[in-house]
């Protein structure tokens, strides 16, 4: 336990000292949320009673969520890369307390992005509902979802060879997850068999449930169907990035 | 516990078809300075990252500080120190920030970080660094924080894999001296890796040759090299070197002749090279034989892995 507390420490120590990954991070999220969210809002108006930057907010984030996921694997990958993960394996400490720390300063990225995003969202003119619970229950469940993100992108961290294949393999997630996704579009409006793909995607149920609890719009999807799907989506990458690094450091 | 830091026995390790340790046998006495000699491959770092935890033996068993490697692999690491081949740092941290750092992951109460930080910079001779960032240091300056870093948490036995690799000369000498006062005044076992002879030979009180995974000799440094004759005759030359290598065996006061075919060299281990000198050379003229150049010397660890692997062993 001590370990995870070290390495998280050390980890966000050199996110917050690294000003380009900070810079770059807030004007992410100001882009996203200016460019797509405005420019859309001009064509489309509403959807399902909400204006659209209220409507698309949940996935924005859910999408900042996941680059801060992406963010915190490179971490990973360049102490993998670097040989600093040495450093921890000489040392009397659990295994597992590596992981630990990665993922851990990872979802606190995730969540941070999220965060940021949210606020930007909200100065654009996004509509929260007047309940603070749900605004609070929508970020715990994003916290989550974010450890699921950490998961795979510390699984893919563990195993790449290089920076750039990183990115590949991470690219190949990044996109099904957010446009097969009812991010950008309501689920009524899908044809068949997009539906059966953008429900079997876990981010559909993060940001339905989270345009429920905090934006206020009509759930599409049972509440509690949605946060199980989340909750079995953190701990199946938890498992995932677990059995993957485990091989990874057998020497 | 026994007086041994270290011990192997049958230690190997594959990767795949690749046989990158191929049995090795270690007894390291507490209080030695002990150095694997070798050339690029040979299998020092795999059998550092062995002894150190990191990679686990296919075959043979080892002990550090009289704890199984891979049984009581933590009790190994809270007994040792580590510095790797590469250079491992955080460059975004500074100096004192890596020192803390790692002596928290050893649990150390703040208290005793502090002091140890304190001493260590001093006797590196960080100074006012400390404080920096370590992408502003230079090569040497992050050897030394790497060997403060690996002595942070008072470990019984200190593994340094080339810890002078890259360093200009008078860096070398400087962490040669912090190598050889952490020995006299702590008593500190280490076991260093290197292909420099001359840096085995300034240090180690033990030196073991390793080639192609395979400890080939071990031995005092002065012994090693005194098995082979008192002095060398190097002859560097062209043409039939057959001929005038039979030659130089039949003389009497000749123990040993060794070719380096690379460097078209002959050696000759004589009991006095200026004595001999004029004869060995003059076995050369009219056998087609042609010598270009003639040195004396006394014969060095290169000679000793030359004489076992029948290579020479170049830096
Ligand atoms: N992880 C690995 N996978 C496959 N082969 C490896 C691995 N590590 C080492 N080897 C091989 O094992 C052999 C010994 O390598 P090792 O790094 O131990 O040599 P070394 O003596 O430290 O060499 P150098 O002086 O270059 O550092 C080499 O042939 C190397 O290619
Ligand atoms: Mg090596």
């Amino acid at each position: 336990m001590d370990a995870t507390l070290v390495i998280w420490n050390k980890h966000m120590t050199k996110f917050l000292r690294s000003t380009e990954e900070l810079l770059g991070l807030m004007l992410q999220s100001v882009l996203w949320v200016v460019l797509f969210g405005v420019g859309m809002r001009g064509m489309i108006g509403e959807v399902d009673g909400s204006d659209y930057m209220s409507y698309i907010l949940p996935g924005i984030i859910a999408l900042s969520a996941l680059g801060g996921a992406v963010g915190g694997g490179m971490v990973l990958l360049d102490e993998r890369l670097r040989g600093i993960l040495k450093e921890y394996l000489a040392a009397p400490i659990p295994r597992l307390s590596i992981l630990l720390g990665s993922a851990t300063s990872t979802a606190t990225k995730a969540l941070i992005q999220a965060l940021i995003m949210l606020v930007v969202g909200v100065l654009m003119g996004a509509r929260l509902a007047p309940n603070p619970f749900g605004w609070l229950a929508s970020l715990l469940l994003l916290a989550v979802f974010a450890v699921g993100f950490s998961g795979m992108a510390l699984a893919v961290a563990a195993v790449s060879r290089s920076i750039a294949g990183y990115h590949g393999m991470i690219f190949l997630f990044n996109l099904p997850l957010l446009f097969a996704s009812n991010a950008l579009y309501p689920l009524a409006v899908l044809p068949g068999w997009m539906l059966t793909i953008v429900l079997l995607n876990p981010t559909t149920y993060l940001i339905d449930a989270v345009r429920g609890l905090a934006f206020g719009a009509p759930f599409t999807l049972p509440l509690p169907l949605s946060v199980a799907v989340v909750a079995l989506f953190a701990v199946a990458c938890t498992w995932l990035a677990l059995s993957v690094f485990r091989r990874s450091i057998r020497g | 516990m026994t007086d041994l830091a270290i011990v192997a026995r049958g230690l190997r390790k594959h990767y795949g078809l690749v046989i990158a340790v191929d049995g090795i046998d270690l007894a390291v006495p507490r209080g030695t300075i002990y150095a694997l000699l070798g050339p690029n491959g040979a299998g020092k770092t795999t059998t550092i990252n062995m002894l150190t935890t990191l990679a686990s033996p296919t075959a043979g068993e080892a002990a550090v500080c009289g704890y199984d490697v891979v049984r009581q692999a933590d009790r190994v690491r809270a007994c040792i120190g580590v510095t790797f081949q590469d250079i491992v740092l955080d460059s975004d941290l500074t100096g004192r920030e890596v020192l803390d750092i790692h002596g928290r992951l050893y649990r150390q109460p703040a208290a005793l970080r502090r002091q140890r930080i304190a001493e260590l910079v001093d006797l590196v001779q960080l100074g006012e660094a400390i404080d920096r960032r370590v992408r502003t240091y230079s090569g040497g300056m992050k050897r030394r924080l790497e060997l403060a870093r690996g002595l942070m948490t008072d470990p019984q036995v200190l593994f340094l894999d080339e810890p002078t690799q890259g360093l200009d000369p008078q860096n070398r000498v400087g962490i040669w001296s912090y190598i050889r006062a952490l020995n006299r005044e702590r008593g500190l076992t280490l076991l260093l890796t290197t292909h420099y002879m001359d840096e085995a030979e300034a240090l180690a009180s033990r030196v073991g040759i390793v080639d192609r995974g395979r400890l080939v000799a071990e031995g005092a440094p002065g012994d090693l090299v005194a098995t082979l004759g008192a002095d060398v005759i190097r002859v560097r030359g062209s043409g039939n070197q057959a001929h005038f290598v039979s030659q130089v065996a039949a003389l009497p006061f000749v123990a040993r002749v060794e070719t380096d075919v690379e460097a078209a060299m002959v050696l000759v281990y004589v009991d006095s090279g200026s004595r001999r000198l004029v004869e060995v050379v003059g076995l050369a003229g009219g056998n087609g034989f042609v010598v270009e150049d003639v040195t004396v010397a006394r014969p060095s660890l290169g000679d000793v892995f030359l004489h076992h692997t029948g290579r020479a062993l170049r830096d």
